[in-house]
């Protein structure tokens, strides 16, 4: 079983634990199939209600996530295991896709423009679905629509991402390349 | 039917969690990252997460929605028609019919929103500030802390995100929250109006009511949230509440209370920090 590694072990400004995260963890790194000997390091911002993360190296694996990611919306400071799952599935695939040598070289996530980010994300999150991970398509359909464009094209090219199964970062910039291209005024 | 209703008893089914103000300020995140809580800085396309603050936001704006509709239906009932301090002129109830009508609108319009936005019923929780300001039993206090204070800060919040819709291309959103936005300036109006009719041979219950009005203005401005601050989230719209009866100096006013909030929040940050740390030592 892959190893996870939760930072802070102990969180005094939320209550979150992290054993839990830790098993949520392990159980979608299994599902994602990411190999069960990496050990995968989460680093919680507990003073951060915001929702970011980010996936700042692959070797060793280690993910930076603000606390409000994690967060019930709807219960302050309480962990959410839906938002835990939901982050990490999404999160686990795109760093399997960066594992995986036939998928290509994605720039770091810091230097992901917010189309490309999107769009892989539309990729993520369709597998995560057909895991059984249960993530909002309606959110992330809205989400991609902010980036490329409130266009039929734009929401062909999501379809196509969500369904999709081994694609490669040339399918992800042609995917960006298709939607830039009806954003355009005629 | 009862009078004065309180907000623990508003209807709502399993969907709706409820969060109290005390939770929210007391939250001990609040001044030690970007202001605005969930929300963030100011909702700029740029920002990574600005597809999710606006659907937080709007769905915060969906619950206001529902909250001014049974705010603005109490007044209806709560008070009697005469010229008592308690009471209220017929035609104050006239105009708080038309705002229900409004309301119950502008409660469609923000479910078919949140849905285009892909946000579900009930998704966040649901603070009942704006019931709570429409519970105050003098009804010029009431008017003024929902219809100037409130209802002036929906007009702020309408035109950021109005503004966001626009930039990002959301055609849909761009447009709601502008017929929205133009019933936010009746509304304020009226409260405007009503404060300066109800209360003009009357000074001392109008320095009541400007003073309550204060206190809400602050308290939702509370961590920089609302404020002409350029990271503030939601930007104080001068032009909107000007057309609303709202003199510069009253904006001004109400920009200068947001600093004051922000910065308060900022040293109880700080004096809890260092509390907790001189503990620990």
């Amino acid at each position: 079983m892959t190893k996870v590694v939760v930072i802070p072990e102990a969180f005094t400004l939320v209550h979150f634990e992290s054993g839990r995260i830790q098993d949520l963890a392990a159980k979608v790194a299994g599902l994602v199939g990411l190999p069960a000997d990496v050990e995968i390091r989460i680093e919680v911002e507990e003073q951060s209600p915001l929702g970011r993360v980010r996936v700042e190296s692959i070797d060793p694996i280690t993910i930076a996530v603000q606390g409000g990611a994690f967060e019930h919306a709807k219960k302050p400071r309480q962990l959410s295991d839906d938002s835990v799952v939901d982050v990490l599935g999404r999160v686990f695939h795109r760093i399997k896709d960066r594992l995986d040598p036939d998928f290509g070289k994605p720039p770091p996530d810091a230097e992901l423009t917010l189309q490309q980010a999107t769009a892989w994300d539309a990729y993520c999150v369709g597998r995560s679905d057909r895991l059984g991970l249960h993530p909002s398509k309606a959110r992330r359909l809205y989400h991609f629509r902010n980036r490329h464009g409130f266009t039929d094209v734009a929401d062909a090219t999501f379809e196509r991402l969500w369904n999709a199964e081994h694609l490669t970062w040339a399918d992800i910039e042609a995917a960006c390349a298709a939607t830039a291209s009806a954003r355009q005024p005629a | 039917m009862k009078k004065n209703m309180p907000p623990d008893e508003l209807a709502r089914d399993g969907r709706f969690v409820r969060v109290n103000m005390v939770e929210r300020i007391s939250d001990p995140r609040n001044g030690r990252g970007p202001t605005g809580g969930r929300v963030g800085a100011r909702l700029t396309p740029d920002r990574p997460g600005a597809p999710d603050a606006a659907r937080a936001l709007m769905h915060g704006i969906f619950v206001g929605e529902i909250q001014a509709l049974e705010g603005a239906g109490r007044t209806c009932w709560d008070f009697e028609v005469g010229a008592g301090s308690d009471d209220v002129p017929f035609q104050l109830k006239l105009d708080m019919a038309r705002q229900c009508w409004d309301e119950a609108r502008h409660c469609e319009i923000s479910v078919k929103l949140s849905e285009w936005m892909g946000t579900e019923i009930g998704e966040f929780a649901e603070s009942t500030f704006l019931f709570e300001a429409a519970c105050n039993p003098d009804p010029v206090l009431r008017l003024t802390g929902v219809n100037r204070a409130l209802e002036g800060l929906a007009i702020d919040v309408f035109n950021t995100m109005k503004e966001f819709g626009n930039v990002v291309g959301d055609p849909v959103l761009e447009f709601c929250e502008d017929w929205m936005l133009a019933d936010e300036v009746t509304h304020v109006k009226m409260g405007s109006d009503w404060l300066r009719r109800l209360t003009v041979d009357d000074p001392e219950r109008r320095k009541r009511a400007l003073e309550f009005q204060r206190i809400v203005d602050k308290l939702f401005s509370g961590g920089g949230f609302r404020g002409d601050d350029e990271d503030s989230p939601v930007h104080l719209a001068r032009r909107f509440r000007e057309m609303a009866g709202f003199t510069v100096d009253e904006i001004d006013e109400i920009s200068d209370l947001a600093r004051q909030a922000r910065a308060e929040a900022r040293a109880r940050t700080a004096g809890a920090t260092a509390g907790a740390a001189a503990e620990a030592g």
